[in-house]
Formats: C-alpha cells, structure tokens, sequence
C-alpha cells in the first residue's frame, strides 16, 4: 500500500483528490468511497447512468454539498477551506441566472463576487455569440443562455471548470458551437475541466481523461487514451457451455455465450494465446461492459489511483 | 480571499458605481420590492400627516380639548389606516421575508451566487441584514409618524390604547413584530424551499402568531388593583383603563367574584352583601401610563424571537446545501 501522504509531486500537480469520498443521502448513498485522482490541466469526461452519483461528485467538488466521509482536495487545498472559491467555476445542470437581469447586469455579478474577475475576455465571449448585452437573460436562446453562463465561468478565471450536463438542452448547432467555445478557451488559459455527461459520445472527441461512475461508485478512472488498451473483446469456442479456463488469468469485464460460442470483455493480463478472434473494443463497448457488469473489479490508469485505508482493494 | 471582494474597476462602465459586491447584488434582485416598500412608506407616512392636519382643522375648529368635540372626529380613513398598519408586518413577511431564500433554492440562483468566491454564509447575511434593515426602516417611520398623530389625539381616536389597532401600531411594536414576523417568513422560506408553499405557510404562521400575541398582550403589564367603596361609581382615572377583572370584596380584605350577590331581588342581593359583609369593589386593571413599558417589554420579546430565528436561519442554511 502507498504512502497516502504521497501525492506524486507538488500539490498543484492534481486538480483534484478524492480520498475515500462518499456522500450519503436520507434515502443511502449516493457516492461511496471515491479515491481518483485528476491531473492538472485535462479535459475530464465524467460519464454514468442517470442518478450514478455525477452531480453529487461535482457538488462536492463546487463546495454546495458537504462529504459525509473522506475528503476532497482542490489543487492541493481541502475543499472546505474557502480559498479554494476563486479556484474554480461551477456550471449547473440548468444553467440557474437571474432572469430579470440583463446579459450586461449578469457580468456584472461576475464582477462584484469575484477577485480576479477577467471582464475583458467575459465579454468577448458574449459578444463574439452576438448576444445583446441590454437583453435580460430570461428572453436570451438555450444557445446563447449558456454562453452568457460560460463567459461568467471563463470571467471568473479559473484553474478548474466544472460542468454538469453542459449541453443537455441544446440543439446540434448550439453544442457544436460550445464545444468549440469550451475547447478554446480551456486550451488557451490551461484550465483543467470536468464535465459530465449520460452520453459518452458527446464527451468522447473533447476528453483526454475519463471518469466513470455508476452506482455511486467510481467503475474506471484515467487516460481515455489507456483504458481502451487495456482491454481485449475475445470471441471463440465455449468449453463446457462456459469460458475456456485458459481465460481465467485475465479479469473478465463481461462474457455472453450463445450456443457453443463465446463472446467476453477481457481486461487483459498478459498476452493472450489460444485459438480465438481477439479484438479491440471501442471506447463506447468498454464503458457499456463496465456499467453492465457492477461486480467487475474498477479500474484505474497508473496515476489516476489513490491507495487509502478508506479504499477496497479492487 | 472571501473576505473581501472589491470590484475591479472595470474600464468600460462609465457609470460611477455606488453600490458594491453583495450590497449592489442584494438591492439589484430585490429592486422591485424595495421600491414598492419604500413607496408604501412614504405614501403611508404622507397619508397620516394629511390625515392628521385634517383632524387638527376639525378639532380647532370645534375648541377642543378646553371643550368636548362631538364623536366621531375621524371617517372611514383613520380604520383603513389602522387595519393597514396591523396588516403591514404579515404583508412584509409574506411577500418579502417568505420568498427571499426560497425563491433562490427554488430557481437555482443560489446556487450561482455560493459557486462564485464568495462564501455562503457572508451572502446569506447579507440577504437577511438587508431584509431586516429595509423591514426596520420602512416599520420604524411608519410607527413614528402614526405614534405622532395618535399619541396626543387618543381620547378622541377611537382605538383604546390596548387594542391591536394602537398598542401594535405605534412605539417599538410595529417595527419588533415585523422584524419577528419577516424573520418567520425566510426561515420558513429556508425550510420549505419553494416560494408559493413558504408564502402560505408564513400567512397561517402570521395568523396565528398574531392571534397568540394579541391573546397574551395584558401579561406584558404588572395588574394593578383598585378598591374603591361599592356604592361608588368607578373613579374617572380608570376611564381608560384596560380591565382585567373586577371583585366585590369585604373589609377584611376577602375577594367575591363580580356576580356572587347578584340576585333576583334587591332584598336578597342586599341580605347576601350584609351577610358576607361585602363594603368594596376591587378593579384589577393596566393603566395608560403602563403602556410604553409593556411595548417595550413586548418589542424586546419580539426582537429576542427575531434574532433566534435569524441565528438558525444562518446556521441551518449554512449547514445544509442549499
């Protein structure tokens, strides 16, 4: 087990630490034993069904919901400690402003909350999506609503940007537009972003780093780029109406047999050697394995793991 | 790093900024309300001045106080005013108090203001400051201004001094009771978490309340008792007095309920005092003079309760997300 004092460098070096974090909820938990860890400066998917405990994890991360258990740091600062506001910028599921405010008035919210508000590149943002600055928020577009609330997240500067469901309500156009806006701007400054979303899919072309939940549980965490490799969708004979046991060394994510067929997602340990057609699975295949199967061992990229005496052994 | 926001002056707004932070936030949102609270109170204070120069006229005219002016000396306009004054601390709670929290859990916006770098609790005190200044102000020149008219004119005006129409409007009361009551109307609003359930929610709460603080009012004052002769009629000092109860009782100091002797002929009431040797009537009363001390002692009761609900408000909003 490691040094749970060990962070792997300078405390900067992680957007965010989660140490055996879970949440519960009059009705159980809704996030339970959380350890991962995100670094700096990725662009995080946080994918899971509906109610897998997305929103309760970036509540936490936003400071609105308090941990039942473990704790959570921002850049090295526990998320308690009210130095961590200026540090990042929330951005809700519906996107709450004050309706009656005008686009120009919401800015100026931004503005009087916050220390090292950026007005210059807040209302770049508005103006470049050509929304009128004397509009009250209420008349504005589901489109342009976003974009008011993206340039008061950007105006904010901050060095983590959290989105929950950032484009739920928008039409194809719109999403592209944002997605290209978000990319930009996150690029451009370094901002660390994580946001979620029930469609893989709409997060797959922008992230680099993946984080799954179902079950209020995290199923895998780490380099988009690592996670597929690491897996293998294996098809050949059956053997006894089950999987072959030369199989059994790999840890199997899912198996199906039909007839004398089998069909199984391997999580691969070491090289595979038999007389079958082994393939490798898309990122989608993967992630839909894994939410199937809620017993299969989680799954962590090197980096992306925090050993705690909080944490089971997966 | 919460402690202080200080907006960075930014270069295009030409406009001077007189407000700040989460002053200019507060007063921004709540615009419409408190231009309605602030236009109520003028309006109502320029109303009591006219119409208490108009009773100065009728009462000039008819040589009071060295002679009885005929009653009434005030119309329809003096009750209006009175039941608007009573009315006022529930309209307060219910349209300001009762919506000022939970019209932001309800439409998110609360969760906009407590992600930017502002603490939540420095936000929520703000909110609840300004919703008790503005309460205070506006209930404070409202009650001064109907205390000036109705101080120096109450033996003509026909609310008694312990009726709610007077002990409630006037002094320190009106002010304490909408404290109290707007105070009842955001935690109900933090409790319930949505605008049109809390509001109703606060108008029964103000009912009762009300209701409670009127039943109780005459506990606020130390009884007095008179006892006077029993063929004598009530000394001219108790006029207006407010009665609490009223004995017959003997010279040895032994007290009789009002309607012990009270019997079918004079023979017999007369033969059931002699037998009793009832000589008294004994008058247990609040006095005039009691007055200003009891609204003081009421107005503390009722600020006491304002700031133990302002104090779980913070605490219970603070605690939970919101």
């Amino acid at each position: 087990m490691a040094d749970t004092s060990d962070t792997g460098g300078s405390p900067g070096t992680w957007a965010l630490e989660a140490r055996g974090l879970g949440k519960r909820y009059r009705r159980g938990w809704a996030l339970r034993d959380c350890s991962f860890r995100l670094p700096a400066g990725r662009i995080c998917g946080l994918v899971g069904p509906n109610g897998a405990g997305k929103s309760t994890l970036l509540g936490l991360a936003s400071r609105q919901i308090a941990p039942t258990e473990g704790a959570l740091r921002v850049f090295g600062v526990p998320v308690d400690d009210p130095g961590v506001m200026p540090r990042f910028a929330f951005l809700g599921q519906d996107k709450p402003m004050y309706k009656r405010f005008t686009v120009a008035e919401t800015l100026r919210l931004g503005s009087e909350l916050n220390p090292g508000w950026d007005a210059a590149a807040a209302e770049r943002i508005v103006r470049s999506g050509g929304v009128p600055m004397d509009a009250a928020v209420g008349t504005l577009s589901g489109g342009q609503r976003t974009r008011v609330a993206l340039a008061l997240a950007f105006g904010k500067r901050p060095d983590l940007l959290l989105l929950d469901e950032p484009m739920a309500d928008l039409d194809p156009l719109a999403r592209d537009e944002m997605g290209t806006l978000l990319m930009a701007e996150a690029v451009e400054r370094g901002t660390t972003v994580v946001m979620s979303s029930h469609i893989l899919a709409e997060l797959e072309d922008m992230c680099d780093y993946l984080l799954v939940v179902a079950d209020g549980r995290i199923r895998m965490a780490g380099d988009a780029d690592a996670l597929v490799p690491a897996h293998a969708l294996v098809t050949g004979l059956a053997e006894d109406g089950g999987l072959p046991a030369a199989l059994a060394r790999h840890t199997v994510i899912e198996q199906r047999v039909q007839g004398r067929q089998f069909q199984a997602m391997l999580r691969t340990d070491g090289p595979l050697t038999g007389d079958w057609q082994v393939a490798e699975p898309s990122l989608e295949e993967v992630l839909l394995a894994h939410l199937r199967s809620p017993d299969a061992p989680a799954l962590y990229t090197p980096g992306a793991r925090i050993e705690t005496e909080g944490t089971r052994t997966a | 790093m919460s402690t202080t926001v200080t907006g960075t002056p930014a270069a295009r707004t030409a406009r001077p900024r007189m407000l700040r932070g989460l002053t200019w936030l507060v007063l921004r949102q709540h615009r419409t309300t408190l231009f309605c609270v602030l236009g109520l109170t003028l309006l109502g204070s320029l109303w009591i001045v006219y119409q208490r120069g108009q009773l100065n006229d009728v009462l000039a005219a008819a040589g009071w106080p060295e002679k009885s002016v005929p009653l009434p000396v005030v119309g329809e306009g003096y009750s209006r005013l009175t039941s608007l004054l009573g009315l006022l601390p529930g309209i307060l709670a219910v349209f300001l108090g009762a919506p000022l929290i939970a019209a932001d859990q309800e439409q998110g916006t609360a969760q906009l203001v407590t992600t930017q770098s502002v603490a939540r609790r420095r936000w929520l005190v703000a909110k609840l400051g300004w919703c008790l200044l503005i309460t205070l102000v506006a209930c404070s020149v409202l009650s001064a201004v109907f205390t000036w008219w109705w101080r120096p004119h109450r033996s003509v005006l026909p609310s008694h001094w312990m009726d709610s129409s007077a002990f409630d409007t006037t002094g320190p009361v009106l002010p304490a009771l909408a404290l109290f009551l707007t105070a009842a109307g955001f935690t109900i609003g933090i409790l319930v978490r949505r605008v049109l359930a809390s509001m109703v929610v606060t108008f029964v709460f103000c009912v009762a309340a009300q209701t409670a603080w009127g039943m109780y009012r005459p506990l606020l004052g130390t009884a007095r008792t008179l006892t006077y002769p029993l063929d004598d009629p009530l000394p001219s000092r108790l006029e207006d007095a407010y009665e609490l109860d009223r004995w017959i009782g003997s010279a040895d100091g032994q007290l009789y309920g009002w309607g012990s002797c009270a019997e079918a002929t004079e023979k017999a009431t007369n033969a059931c005092l002699q037998e009793k040797g009832i000589v008294n009537n004994v008058f247990e009363y609040l006095e005039y003079d009691q007055m200003a001390a009891m609204q003081w002692a009421g107005a503390g009761i009722l600020l006491a309760g304002t700031a133990v609900l302002t104090a779980f408000a913070l605490w219970w909003a603070s605690r939970r997300s919101l």
